[in-house]
């Protein structure tokens, strides 16, 4: 993904833009264009998620995939289905990296008939293979809102409390065939506190605004492939837990890695517990993580303990969530006009050009536009903290 | 809050104000100021109607004596039903504001059954109802006649008005009205006698009183207590009822001739055109009723249907009809034609003669209203061209202004689709419309706009028939297959009613999906969608003799050349038409123009002005393929998260703002006359 971004070529975007773009720099101060909403919509993201505030960490996630006739558009490149899954595949690697005691499923939508493609699992291998398969098949038909709903329902329905239930739809479709009455389907989503958000490929739906405002999700529309990567991403932070959730503690066992030599007489190679419902993977190997609990072995974490139905985490994974609950503080922001000082990026040394700089409260180091959100999207600690800290 | 428009103090309801809102009440403090009548477009969805109210009330408060009450008039029940929520939250808010009780007044008279001739409405400050209480002589009589003097008149939604003044001056005779008329006849004939019989003194006392004249009716407008009825000129009551006429007996017996004549008159094979002094030549040649007893018929009928005592007027409503128009023929000779069909033009066969009593004059009918009120004002969404109203209505408007809405962002689409993919031009030109390629390129753009509009589509076709024959040849072409694919699909009929009834109806199907599409022909009764498409260029039927008749006194009588005024009708049809994809400011919607004519100057020119803003040169003849990509792209655009807070201080204002010296600049840029 480190392509430059795809708002950049214009010559794709198709010819009428450029007159677009033309336009909007005329009309003058009296109407913002869209791409500044954009932006301050972004800068408010960074604002929002920076409050006291108590975080879902346990998600379980429905990702619902249309893939209905619509999907065959070649407005995304090659097609819409194509790209959408080779984003997915990035989200779902993103997903657990960012949430190591998550789970994720799939389901596609298509011809009427909504199909479970993975089941709510932790483990990020299996849902990527299955995501590879789909790329070849056809995309046929109207999509159900309301089967694919319905289904994810079913299985997220008998969850604790206490986790976090959501339900991601990428709708490409403007249509949907439903048997029933999709707002009564609303209400017991509500009512059963899942949250359903959705991204639209091609344009606002009614059906869906209400669907996400009723469930309290959040409804966006793609603008293009880069800007899609983007409110995919969103998904990847988890989000603030309901008040009315429970608490409770899990147990959760963090197995040392046991790594055998060859060399080593005694080590013996043996099969990980997670192979026992794959097939076709070579299974033997020699060192892995074993549960501390029953001594199973497993190749790969995060993972539950086939076993005894343990929580397997590594200490850095589960670290690595730990920026959702202590984000870094965002930066100030001032008008260029009004910034003195050297007009260069601290991240990227960079010229500063844009409309407003940013500057961090604790080490007063300034940065772009670009940086700013770098830091706090990927990075969450400033470079500039960072280097005092070491020098101090 | 509280705002400060030109030195007077105005209550608005709400927080935020849109600074064309404030442009607005300040034209119209400035009409209200020179007791003048004023002509303002303001786009939909823009809060027309809480400005006026706001406005008008607080002048009320401010200058009692000089506008002592507002007379609102709408078109239909639902937007008089609005005005009247509109009107409540006002009130709510003032009577939080000063905590006293609010001695305001309002009335609010909608349909038949909420009919209300309660003298209260004499004391009423606000008074909101329909067109027709005002401008049909024959409801106006009732209701509105005892308003006063210094009242403020807003005509709102005023697009049709001179439709509206002309059906309320036009008179249709069919076979049926004179059949019904005569059974009308006969009863008052049957009840004349039985009364006679019972009590004679009852017909005595009418008779004494008519001889009197109506002279009390004249005493009153001397007094100026009342709005004069055009229907009752000014020289009938200085008269007393002729003797012909003045007796119940011989009142009836004249009637019953006249009806023969009409009778006579209807039995043609030929079109026949006159004008009322040809008309009322013959009818003087052939039966000997001469022009005097005539004039008189409707204040006589009215005058024997009190006597004798007849509850149940809608039963007379045939034999009511026939005298006004006896009314009307005799004492207009300009203004007004007869034309006389054989048979509809479309069914040549079938004979259903038809008496047109056509009113050419819209003028003739509003002018009490100009004449008695010190303000009217005329305001609508779409009122472009604004020169011509005053022209067609006959009136001197101290303020004419038409108000652009201040966006947050470009949130309407308006694009003018001149060519298909094959480059075949489109147009519903009449030497091309049924042309295969023509017909073919309307499908298939309807077809891909409804592969990437969501939610609803509406269709204008340019009438009724067109619409029939597109769909038909759609039907047999597969278009129709292809589109019903993606929309459903749901088609006006001819009957209004009906259609919001069928609508009602399919709500639950509609609301849950609102994946549709409409064909119709005339500007809607309900507003889902996101785009509007109008196919070709709404003109009327011009080959109807009423019409051309129409035309022929516009341009002797007011220099308004044939083909302005088509135009002009054309344009404004459309533009109520694609004026209905937005319904506010955080709404959005495309607006489709699918013939090349719309790029000509003389059309997109009598476009209001705030949709021609957004109209630019990319947007002129485009092709389908061209209008998809723009469509795409601006509905991806439009469905980005738009907060309030985007809005603030470009298109919603709070007071702080409001007061600001640059906003005020640029609110003065707003309005433009």
């Amino acid at each position: 993904m480190d392509e430059e971004p795809e708002r950049a070529k214009r010559w794709e975007g198709g010819y009428e833009r450029t007159w677009e773009v033309l336009k909007e720099d005329e009309s003058g101060s009296l109407k913002a264009t869209v791409e500044d909403i954009l932006f301050q919509a972004k800068r408010k993201r960074v604002f929002e998620g920076h409050g006291q505030v108590r975080l879902g960490m346990m998600r379980h996630l429905f990702v619902i995939i249309d893939s209905s006739r619509s999907m065959e558009d070649q407005d995304l490149k090659p097609n819409r289905l194509t790209s959408t899954l080779k984003l997915m595949e990035f989200f779902v690697e993103e997903y657990f990296d960012q949430n190591p005691i998550s789970q994720i499923g799939i389901i596609t939508t298509k011809n009427k008939r909504a199909e479970k493609l993975t089941d709510l699992a932790g483990n990020p291998k299996k849902h990527l293979a299955a995501l590879k398969k789909v790329v070849d098949s056809t995309c046929v038909g109207e999509p159900s809102l309301y089967n694919s709903l319905n289904v994810a329902m079913q299985t997220l329905k008998h969850m604790p409390a206490h986790t976090s239930k959501e339900i991601l739809v990428i709708f490409s479709s403007l249509t949907t065939c439903d048997p029933a009455n999709i707002y009564e389907l609303i209400k017991t989503l509500n009512a059963l506190k899942i949250r359903v958000s959705v991204i639209g490929l091609s344009a606002e739906v009614r059906v869906c605004t209400i669907l996400t405002r009723e469930t309290g999700g959040s409804y966006n529309v793609i603008l293009d492939e880069s800007h899609f990567k983007e409110l995919l991403m969103l998904h990847v932070k988890p989000p603030p837990a309901s008040s009315s959730s429970e608490c409770s503690l899990i147990r959760m066992g963090f197995p040392q890695h046991v790594i055998a030599s060859m060399s080593d007489q005694d080590a013996k190679p043996s099969f990980s517990m997670s192979h026992l419902d794959s097939t076709g993977e070579p299974g033997l190997t020699l060192g892995g993580y074993y549960c501390p609990q029953c001594r199973a072995k497993y190749t790969e974490l995060p993972v539950e303990c086939k076993v005894c139905g343990l929580t397997l985490v590594s200490a850095p994974h589960l670290a690595r969530s730990f920026h959702h609950l202590f984000p870094l503080e965002a930066f100030q922001e001032t008008p260029l006009e009004e910034y003195e000082g050297e007009r260069f990026c601290e991240a990227c040394q960079g010229e500063l050009k844009d409309k407003s700089v940013f500057t961090c409260l604790a080490c007063k180091k300034v940065f772009c536009v670009e940086c700013d959100l770098f830091i706090h999207d990927t990075l969450h600690c400033c470079p500039g903290c960072m280097q005092t800290d070491r020098t101090s | 809050f509280r705002l400060n428009i030109d030195g007077l103090l105005v209550c608005f309801p709400y927080d935020y104000i849109y600074p064309e809102q404030y442009s607005y009440m300040l034209e119209l403090k400035r009409t209200l100021d020179a007791k003048g009548h004023g002509v303002l477009e303001m786009p939909s969805g823009t809060g027309k109607t809480i400005s006026l109210l706001s406005l008008i009330v607080a002048y009320q408060k401010a200058y009692p004596l000089e506008v002592t009450k507002l007379i609102y008039c709408s078109r239909t029940v639902p937007e008089i039903e609005k005005v009247v929520e509109e009107l409540k939250k006002l009130m709510d808010y003032y009577t939080k504001q000063t905590e006293a009780k609010n001695d305001f007044l309002a009335l609010a008279l909608s349909s038949r059954k909420n009919l209300c001739i309660h003298p209260e409405i004499l004391h009423a400050n606000i008074v909101v109802y329909s067109y027709n209480y005002l401008l049909d002589p024959k409801i106006a009589d009732l209701v509105s006649k005892e308003l006063a003097k210094k009242s403020v008149v807003v005509f709102d939604e005023a697009h049709n008005i001179d439709n509206v003044c002309i059906d309320s001056m036009s008179v249709n005779i069919t076979r049926r009205t004179l059949d019904r008329c005569q059974t009308n006849v006969e009863t008052l004939q049957n009840t004349i006698s039985r009364i006679k019989e019972t009590d004679a003194a009852k017909l005595q006392e009418e008779y004494r009183r008519l001889v009197e004249g109506l002279t009390e009716a004249n005493v009153a407008r001397e007094t100026d207590m009342y709005l004069s009825n055009p229907v009752l000129p000014d020289e009938i009551l200085q008269e007393a009822v002729p003797g012909s006429i003045r007796t119940a007996e011989h009142f009836v017996g004249f009637m019953k001739r006249f009806l023969e004549y009409l009778k006579a008159r209807l039995r043609i094979h030929h079109v026949v055109q006159e004008s009322t002094p040809q008309f009322l030549k013959d009818i003087y040649e052939k039966v000997c009723i001469d022009r005097k007893p005539l004039r008189f018929c409707a204040e006589r009928l009215r005058s024997l249907l009190r006597t004798l005592e007849i509850a149940d007027i809608a039963d007379f409503s045939a034999i009511t009809l026939i005298s006004h128009f006896a009314t009307l023929v005799s004492t207009y000779n300009k203004g007004f034609t007869i034309i006389i069909e054989p048979f509809e033009d479309r069914t040549p066969t079938i004979a259903n003669p038809v008496l047109h009593f056509s009113c050419m004059d819209p003028s003739i009918a509003i002018k009490p209203v100009f004449g008695r009120f010190q303000s009217v004002i005329i305001t609508s969404g779409t009122l472009s061209p604004l020169d011509i109203y005053p022209r067609i209505l006959d009136f001197r408007p101290v303020t004419v202004a038409s108000f652009t809405m201040t966006l947050a962002r470009t949130c309407l689409c308006p694009l003018i689709v001149g060519r298909g993919n094959d480059q075949v031009a489109m147009t519903s030109k009449f030497e091309t419309r049924e042309d295969f390629a023509v017909i073919r390129n309307y499908g298939n753009l309807l077809l891909e706009m409804s592969a990437i509009v969501p939610d609803g589509i509406v269709a204008f076709f340019t009438s009724y028939i067109y619409m029939e024959n597109i769909v038909a040849s759609w039907y047999e072409q597969g278009i129709l297959e292809n589109i019903q694919r993606n929309k459903l699909i749901f088609i006006e009929t001819q009957d209004a009613a009906e259609t919001s009834m069928a609508l009602m109806l399919n709500k639950n199907k509609i609301s849950c999906k609102r994946l549709f599409i409409s064909f119709s022909f005339q500007p809607p009764v309900h507003h889902y969608g996101r785009a509007v498409i109008v196919f070709g260029v709404p003109y009327v039927y011009t080959q109807s003799r009423i019409l051309k008749a129409r035309l022929e006194y516009l341009r002797d009588q007011f220099q308004i050349r044939e083909n302005d005024f088509l135009t002009f009708d054309a344009m404004r049809h459309a533009a109520q038409c694609v004026g209905r994809a937005i319904r506010g400011k955080t709404d959005y919607g495309l607006m489709i123009f699918a013939d090349k004519r719309y790029a000509r100057a003389d059309k997109r020119g009598k476009l209001p002005r705030w949709i021609q803003e957004h109209l630019t040169d990319g947007s002129l003849n485009l092709t389908i393929d061209e209008t998809v990509q723009l469509g795409k792209h601006f509905l991806r655009q439009m469905a980005q998260p738009f907060r309030q807070e985007d809005q603030l201080g470009l298109s919603l204002l709070t007071l702080e703002q409001l007061q600001s010296e640059d906003m005020l600049q640029k609110i003065a840029q707003i309005a433009q006359a």
